[in-house]
């Protein structure tokens, strides 16, 4: 796997703290699901993010959420049209939708965490998900809501502020109203804590976990996306 | 051999003494180095695998198919499998599919989600006619400690995966980290408690590995191996126990096929014994690299077959 030089379109800031950064495509080929290591090179340092963008856009999307500690964040923050970014070859396990493609999917993310899901509907509009459930802190920071709603039904669980028309609180509340059947794929993608207890009240719930799909990188020192 | 060392620096200890080697003797197991990238980001990994790393490259289905019937017919016993995380390899279930049909299978993993999104397909090995085992990474039997080098939430994701892995009939062994001046028995009660909470047969194997640094690390104060350490404080047996005597390792960089001497040291280039399995079975391997003392001194090995 290679290492190449892209170059930077946008970077457009979607809330206080969530980016999205677009890249020229280079003829960058990519699955639904893939993730690319975009690198800080004066630091030499690198984190991995899930691309966002359809199979067939002309541009790579990623999204990612600035922290004030961010490894890499900082640096693809102040980026500018028309610099230059090292990004790896695509790579990634992840696969939602195509596990079984022919078997009903639901997706579920927090936060920057839908990035995949995204990617997925932009893709496939001919394939949609059953629904989608979306967590996320404030509904400033729900973002792609408009492309994922003209795909399937979506529900928002917002967890630090009330909303009228949306649930106040954790997408693991709202698990019991998802419209799982038998052979229904799930993908999971966000943080570790909502993919453990939502793995756990699914598999508890009669969902196979041959069924359930997860998405998730583990850091000693920072989380994915961020 | 790529000759990157002074010949008198590879024969000989720097007080100029012979350096130990191990003359192998047949090849019974091939290890593949399925490729860097890795799910995870463990400061301490041997490998400095990580997202995105390609130090070692991904080796894909055809690369390995001529290896593993050069290696039948060079008698090898079983394949085993190392990275990186190799359920990130994209060709990984085509590479098991095909080298389950020939022998047995080891899988070095770190039991999260490259392999937990895949357990239906990896079922499906169970009925190949050979037997496929996998060897989960669980550095400590309590989650802080393993959280603390491979993040939060991963002590648990990793139980998950073992209960599932055995729910499905595969035969599991851990790998642990070993912490100088350990009590090894205590630690390992510790681990056959682990699995007894959780539903796992408390005789799993366990494996434990000493720091092994991180690559292209020169640690000091590694002591030299001479061929007088070899023949003083080792028996043959012991001798015969090392990887590299029984044991190569194929790795895929530069978009070439090397074959190195075992599978802790891919860092350095002296150690790429040539691009076939024949040849590099003829090589003497110079116990040179500081991983090798491990070897020597602890008897560490990757290997289950010894």
């Amino acid at each position: 796997m290679s290492h190449f030089i892209h170059r930077v379109e946008a970077v457009k800031r979607l809330s206080p703290s969530i980016f999205e950064l677009l890249l020229d495509r280079e003829e960058m080929s990519f699955e639904v699901g893939n993730c690319v290591a975009l690198f800080d090179a004066t630091r030499r340092e690198s984190r991995p993010y899930s691309l966002a963008g359809g199979i067939n856009e002309p541009v790579l999307r990623v999204l990612f959420r600035a922290l004030p500690e961010g490894v890499v964040t900082s640096h693809l923050k102040q980026l500018k049209q028309g610099d230059e970014l090292q990004v790896s070859a695509p790579f990634g396990w992840f696969r939602p939708g195509q596990d079984d493609s022919n078997s009903p999917c639901i997706f579920i993310a927090t936060s920057t965490g839908i990035s995949p899901f995204l990617s997925y509907v932009r893709s496939f509009p001919d394939r949609p998900p059953a629904h989608i459930l979306y967590g996320v802190r404030y509904l400033a920071e729900a973002v792609g809501l408009p492309v994922l709603k003209a795909a399937c039904p979506v529900t928002l669980a917002i967890s630090r502020e009330a909303v009228p028309g949306y649930h106040h609180g954790r997408v693991t509340d709202l698990l019991d109203r998802l419209p799982i059947r038998k052979r229904t794929q799930i993908y999971l993608c966000g943080l570790d804590a909502m993919i453990d207890d939502a793995s756990s009240w699914l598999e508890a719930h009669g969902v196979p976990f041959t069924h359930l799909h997860r998405e998730v990188f583990f850091y000693a020192n920072a989380r994915p996306h961020e | 051999m790529p000759m990157l060392v002074p010949m008198s620096e590879w024969l000989t200890t720097s007080d100029g003494k012979p350096r130990g080697y191990i003359q192998p003797v047949g090849l019974e197991e091939l290890w593949f180095h399925t490729g860097t990238n890795c799910n995870l980001r463990c400061p301490f990994c041997l490998e400095g695998s990580k997202p995105g790393n390609n130090r070692i490259e991904f080796i894909r289905l055809s690369e390995v198919k001529p290896l593993l019937v050069e290696a039948l017919n060079l008698g090898v016993k079983s394949f085993s499998f190392t990275g990186g995380e190799p359920f990130v390899n994209p060709d990984m279930f085509s590479i098991l599919d095909h080298a389950l049909d020939l022998r047995s299978c080891l899988v070095l993993t770190n039991g999260t989600e490259p392999l937990l999104n895949r357990l239906a397909r990896l079922e499906e090995l169970r009925q190949k006619p050979f037997p496929l085992s996998l060897r989960v990474s669980l550095d400590y039997p309590d989650r802080e400690r393993h959280d603390a080098g491979r993040g939060s939430g991963s002590f648990r994701t990793t139980l998950r995966c073992l209960e599932r892995l055995h729910q499905l009939g595969f035969n599991l062994s851990i790998a642990r980290l070993m912490a100088r001046n350990e009590d090894g028995p205590a630690v390992d009660r510790a681990y056959r408690d682990l699995f007894a909470s959780h539903h796992l047969p408390i005789e799993t194997r366990i494996v434990a590995f000493p720091d092994f640094h991180t690559p292209g690390e020169h640690p000091d104060g590694v002591p030299e191996i001479t061929e007088n350490c070899m023949t003083t404080y080792l028996t043959a047996a012991q001798r015969d126990r090392f990887m590299c005597n029984f044991s190569k390792m194929v790795v895929k960089q530069d978009g070439r096929i090397g074959i190195y001497a075992c599978t802790l040291v891919d860092d350095d280039p002296a150690y790429n014994l040539g691009s076939t399995l024949r040849e590099a079975m003829e090589k003497r391997v110079m116990l040179r690299h500081h991983r090798c003392f491990s070897c020597f001194s602890c008897g560490a090995s990757c290997s289950e077959i010894h």
